[in-house]
């Protein structure tokens, strides 16, 4: 039996076709594009409902400050939201893939954790103002109704609201989370190969 | 250092670190393409106080760590069709048993070995994984007697 295998050689057999340069080329074309379009459309949404917000204030003239107030909640919630977007991708746009494998998965499993830490929090930011924003800004208008109507208005709101809150966010926050966790505990796991002290 | 030549003299050796680590011959090209665009986007930032070789090496490494994100919501990226007709032509039993062997292993394990087995000294193994000389050495040997069991165990 051959107990001194040459695996060296072995290792060296597994060919495979290189792909010209132009099918290579293309490709980093591509994702330079669709990275790009991914920050542009985010951005584009803030931008245009933000637009929309203000177009509102100077058409139609609020008078009361809670409606003023009111506009600039909505308007904070949605930059919130979008900054922490960005800056979820920032934070891999930052890590070196040129560190050491150890390195490099602590430096993972931190910005996984930072990613969990800023999804929740910013997700309950961004209800807790967008519900105030929108609360104060229906005042002013429901103040025109009739007393019947105006609860009516409000009623209805707060049980989207209160249905955003109990149901929406913490299903969100569950989905990311259990992604997030489940990732962090695979590099956790690699990470641990390393550490082994044998 | 031009990218061209780059890719020329690494194409086959990070396209084995890919597939000794997965041991799936279209997905070990996509994460082998995958790596050469990370190596073109941060060439520029490429300092020659680092081993060329090292830097790319663990580019491709880490890029294979970051694989077990994408398990079990892989989508199949395009790949170019003309590949796929050189695949696994003429491969021996032998090239392919050892390089399931080695998917087989635990992940950090895949990558030490195929680096020593790429004839990476050791020393630069070390540097590229983050751990000690003296740790390689052993992690090394015990990876490599686990094959020749498996070996010996297969010619039975």
């Amino acid at each position: 039996m051959n107990s001194n295998i040459n695996f060296n050689e072995l290792w060296a057999k597994q060919k495979t076709g290189e792909p010209n340069k132009e099918d290579l080329l293309s490709k980093i074309n591509k994702f330079k594009k669709s990275n790009l379009k991914r920050l542009i459309i985010t951005n584009l949404l803030l931008i245009i409902t933000s637009l929309f917000i203000i177009f509102i204030w100077v058409y139609y003239q609020p008078q009361m400050i809670t409606t003023k107030i009111g506009i600039i909640l909505t308007i904070l919630a949605m930059v919130i939201f979008v900054i922490a977007y960005n800056q979820s991708f920032a934070l891999f746009r930052k890590t070196t893939n040129t560190q050491s494998n150890s390195e490099y998965l602590k430096n993972l499993i931190d910005i996984k954790a930072k990613q969990r830490f800023m999804q929740t929090t910013m997700l309950n930011l961004y209800f807790v103002l967008l519900s105030t924003g929108i609360g104060l800004y229906m005042y002013e208008y429901t103040q025109l109704m009739t007393a019947f109507w105006g609860i009516f208005a409000y009623g209805i709101t707060s049980i989207w609201i209160l249905f955003n809150w109990f149901y929406l966010r913490p299903k969100q926050i569950k989905k990311q989370q259990t992604k997030l966790d489940e990732i962090i505990g695979k590099f956790e796991m690699l990470n641990e190969q390393l550490n082994e002290k044998k | 250092m031009v990218f061209e030549d780059i890719y020329k003299a690494y194409w086959q050796k990070i396209f084995r670190l890919c597939m000794g680590y997965i041991n799936d011959y279209d997905l070990a090209q996509d994460m082998a393409q995958e790596t050469f665009i990370i190596v073109w986007q941060q060439l520029p930032k490429f300092r020659n106080e680092a081993n060329i070789s090292t830097w790319i090496f663990r580019i491709a490494s880490n890029k294979c760590l970051r694989q077990i994100e994408k398990q079990n919501r892989f989508l199949k990226a395009e790949l170019p069709i003309n590949l796929k007709q050189e695949k696994e032509e003429n491969i021996e039993p032998q090239i392919q048993f050892l390089y399931k062997c080695i998917s087989e292993l635990p992940e950090t394990d895949r990558i030490i070995i195929s680096l020593e087995l790429e004839n990476i000294k050791q020393s630069e193994i070390a540097i590229i994984v983050g751990l000690s000389e003296v740790n390689i050495r052993v992690k090394i040997h015990r990876i490599k007697e686990k094959l020749t069991q498996k070996f010996k165990e297969n010619e039975q």
